[in-house]
């Protein structure tokens, strides 16, 4: 069953019943999905819609944990820097390391799980891609191993593509779950303080914040217009009529928008804003904070040097 | 008439320090409106100002003009004695705090107290003057327990005394305030009206409302068409009726019926419930009444995703050709038992069209036959013009042309905007915005039509076409209101909403005349009725004896 080619890479063809490795991606991802919806319809009352409204970002920052009682600035700098560590590891041993370093993260912050699993189910469709796609299409390399499926003979399945994508998958998560941690144990003032101070410019943190606060007034206004249409009949087709009406239905938004954008920096002005928001918070750092810090960037260091020690296996 | 013609003639500012000189202003909008033409008055320390006028006289405009947010084009605005403008010192825009119709527009932080605290900050204070402005401001408008909620979750209410709070902290000589009361309920209106009493500076407010003004202001200045016609004072634009009429301010239509006072109303015996609570063979009520409901709720209850509950165990009959009200504070779950008798919000229960259950799968049948018209009418008017707007349902449901240019004709007829097929309803009056959402439901020839605040943020002028209109339609209707007046004009029954529940369930005049009911769930009319009956006393004293 198993031939050694030319090229040295290394053929293995599979029968029927080795259908099992990719049709187990498939239920694999199937379940990841189910159980998102089966979490999702579990909080959702009995024959009410769907509960689709945005959650807010900095919900249980009052909490008290690890995170919650770090310095924002470092907080943000630390593990940003700790993030790109992670980015930069190319073995699937380091990078599942990285992944329990971030679960742990995640479980000392003292924030519900719900909330991370929604970030690793907004990018699963992606990630799931990337594990179909990429053992089908990386380049072949000498030694490598090759799964041949019966139907399928001109797409070998290549094993390293396999790990390539696992590791991505993987890294990609682990920075994921930190995201929660890094930015929801602050209020989001504080966050976004943290990463002016590390350098981000203003009008950009300026613009988050009033992106933040208006997510939802713009959401439930659309909510609104869209609840308007369905009353008076409105049902999506493929026709030019519902063309037309959800041309409409963009502008009036737009048109809407840009008003209250007006009447928005209008109250600003009257509040004495002159290009800046106020800083609403004192943020001091003690050695603790700094400790905090270090340990995240030597973690990550640590990692890194483990991959580039001659001993370890090289991906 | 206007002040040039004569006729005018000017009540002035207080003794004292004038804050405000205005001279010869005109405005004129890029599109070539002129919203103003030619302005000239004074406002003086301390002042108590009403602003009022028809929609689109300028009142706005002219606000924005002394807090310097519009730039001086012709005229001049001294302050305190000093020249504004471009090539003068600017207008103190901290000292002049506005209050905008919107309070969303204010509350651009992410928690109440960040809200509060930017002015103060921006001002120059130190962290610990900010803190303690912050909680003496929240604690003034009763918030300080919400200081850290992020401002969506606030009620409206709250969000708009939140709004004022920020406006307070910066403690300005001069508070202007653009439509104040619009969507308040009574009690919450109360409470805004005894924060305003307490005001210690000068206070210039853009209302419609002249009962809400009638004891806040002293003086008022009527602006039309971008001039000022007359300058009064407030006892005086009040009982000349023929002023009130000219500016389309005349409010008195209100108690045209029964003297102003309710407690004339005559009562109706009824009962307070529709049906009898024996249930029949499939656990339903049976109803005691030999009429058939149209619209049927039977222990209905509806939670919102995030758990809250929005109505609980609701009972209610809707009967063909009766006109319901339904009232409650702010808050009571009115517009919640709307969206639920429309089979928007799917909740437990029983929820019956003439008879037949309905569920998610058959609500559109119920959407062909219940005409809703939103309490924002920018959520609901999206086309381009009249004519599309009003002809966007029976496209929907499929009639051929013909009958859809008649349906048109017809509904803007029935509305009273013939002519405005071709206007951009972005561009039209709040009244006339008003009547176009009314006229799109019409359209669909609905059997029932729901309003939610038909009167909120109208003119008295506008109020007055409505009812009239509302009067005029032969149809099942069902109203959403604070407004007492209306209910009274329109309605045959009322209901009564107080935490997500029906606590009364009875005919019109027997709700007029429940001042129990009304001051525990704060929809207390009777300082309003007050000022009603001392406004009636003006003007008959000014009909009578010449003023």
């Amino acid at each position: 069953m198993t031939e050694t080619l030319p090229e040295s890479t290394i053929s293995i063809h599979l029968s029927g019943m080795a259908l099992i490795l990719p049709a187990s991606l498939v239920v694999l991802s199937v379940a990841i999905l189910l159980a998102v919806l089966f979490l999702k319809k579990k909080k959702t009352p009995s024959k009410g819609p769907s509960d689709w409204s945005i959650p807010t970002l900095d919900k249980h920052a009052d909490r008290d944990s690890f995170f919650h009682n770090w310095n924002p600035a470092v907080k943000v700098a630390a593990l940003l820097l700790y993030c790109f560590l992670v980015v930069s590891l190319k073995t699937l041993v380091c990078s599942a390391a990285a992944l329990m370093i971030s679960i742990l993260a995640v479980y000392s912050s003292r924030l519900p799980w719900r909330r991370s699993l929604q970030r690793l189910a907004a990018m699963s469709g992606f990630l799931i891609m990337f594990l179909l796609v990429l053992p089908f299409t990386s380049r072949e390399q000498p030694g490598e191993i090759l799964l041949i499926f019966p139907l399928l003979p001109g797409f070998p399945f290549h094993l390293n593509g396999f790990l390539l994508a696992l590791t991505i998958v993987v890294k990609a998560c682990a920075i994921a779950l930190l995201m929660e941690p890094m930015l929801a144990t602050s209020s989001l003032s504080a966050t976004l303080h943290g990463f002016s101070r590390i350098g981000i410019p203003s009008p950009i943190i300026q613009m988050i914040l009033l992106s933040h606060r208006y997510i939802f007034v713009f959401h439930q206004e659309l909510l609104r217009m869209l609840r308007s249409m369905r009353v008076r009949g409105f049902t999506a087709r493929t026709d030019i009529l519902t063309m037309k009406t959800m041309g409409n239905f963009f502008g009036m938004l737009f048109i809407n928008s840009y008003d209250r954008t007006q009447k928005v920096y209008e109250a600003m002005l009257c509040r004495g804003y002159r290009g800046n928001f106020p800083a609403f918070h004192t943020l001091e750092i003690n050695g603790k904070d700094l400790a905090k810090g270090g340990m995240w960037i030597m973690i990550g260091f640590i990692l890194l040097f483990i991959e580039l020690m001659p001993s370890f296996p090289s991906p | 008439m206007h002040l040039a013609d004569n006729g005018y003639h000017g009540y002035g500012p207080a003794a004292g320090e004038l804050l405000f000189q205005v001279e010869g202003l005109s405005f004129v909008y890029p599109d070539g409106n002129q919203a103003l033409a030619d302005i000239a008055f004074s406002i003086g320390k301390g002042d108590r100002l009403a602003l009022v006028g028809k929609n689109g006289s300028g009142k706005s405009t002219l606000v924005k003009l002394l807090n310097g947010l519009l730039p001086l084009q012709k005229g001049s605005i001294r302050y305190r004695g000093r020249e504004t403008g471009p090539s003068f010192q600017p207008v103190p825009r901290q000292e002049t705090g506005i209050l905008f119709q919107d309070p969303e527009n204010h509350l651009f932080c992410n928690t109440v107290f960040e809200n509060v605290a930017f002015g103060p900050m921006n001002q120059g204070c130190s962290r610990d003057e900010v803190e303690e402005l912050v909680r003496g401001c929240l604690e003034t408008v009763g918030l300080e327990k919400l200081m850290y909620k992020p401002a969506h979750l606030l009620s409206y209410g709250q969000k708009k005394r939140a709004a004022l709070a920020s406006i307070l902290a910066m403690k300005p000589e001069v508070l202007i305030l653009d439509e104040p009361t619009a969507n308040l309920d009574p009690r919450q209106e109360r409470i805004l009206q005894e924060l305003l009493a307490g005001f210690p500076g000068t206070l210039i407010i853009i209302d419609h409302d002249l009962l809400f003004l009638y004891d806040i202001c002293d003086r008022a200045i009527v602006l039309a068409d971008g001039r000022v016609h007359h300058d009064f004072s407030i006892r005086e634009l009040v009982s000349s009726q023929d002023s009130l009429k000219e500016h389309g301010l005349d409010f008195t239509f209100r108690f045209a019926c029964c003297g102003g006072r309710h407690e004339n109303t005559p009562i109706v015996p009824h009962h307070h419930h529709h049906l009898s609570h024996d249930h029949g063979r499939n656990g339903v009520h049976v109803p005691a009444v030999a009429r058939e409901p149209i619209l049927e709720l039977q222990h209905f209850s509806y939670q919102y995703p995030d758990g809250t509950t929005g109505v609980s165990d609701i009972n209610l009959a809707v009967y063909p050709g009766e006109t319901l009200a339904i009232v409650g504070e702010n808050g009571a779950g009115k517009s919640t038992i709307a969206k639920c008798l429309l089979g928007l919000n799917q909740g437990d229960g029983y929820f019956y069209y003439k008879g037949e259950k309905m569920d998610r799968r058959r609500r559109q049948i119920l959407w062909r036959q219940v005409g809703m018209v939103f309490q924002n009418t920018a959520d609901q008017l999206f086309c381009p013009s009249c004519r599309e707007e009003v002809a966007f349902g029976p496209q929907q449901m499929k009639l051929p042309a013909i009958e859809i240019e008649k349906r048109i004709e017809e509904a803007l007829h029935r509305v009273q905007l013939e002519g405005y097929e071709s206007r951009i309803p972005l561009n039209m009056s709040g009244g006339e915005r008003k009547r176009l959402a009314i006229a799109a439901a019409l359209s669909m020839h609905p059997e029932i039509l729901l309003l939610d605040e038909p009167t909120a943020s109208l003119d008295p002028e506008s109020q007055e076409l409505l009812l009239e209109i509302l009067k005029k339609l032969d149809m099942t209707k069902i109203i959403i209101t604070h407004d007492m007046y209306f209910i009274r004009d329109l309605s045959d029954r009322t209901i009564v909403m107080h935490q997500g529940k029906v606590i009364r369930d009875y005919p019109t005049p027997d709700f007029l005349a429940d001042r129990h009911v009304q001051a525990v769930n704060g929809l207390d009319y009777t300082y309003k009725n007050n000022c009603l009956e001392k406004i009636m006393d003006l003007q008959h004293n000014h009909l009578h004896h010449g003023g």
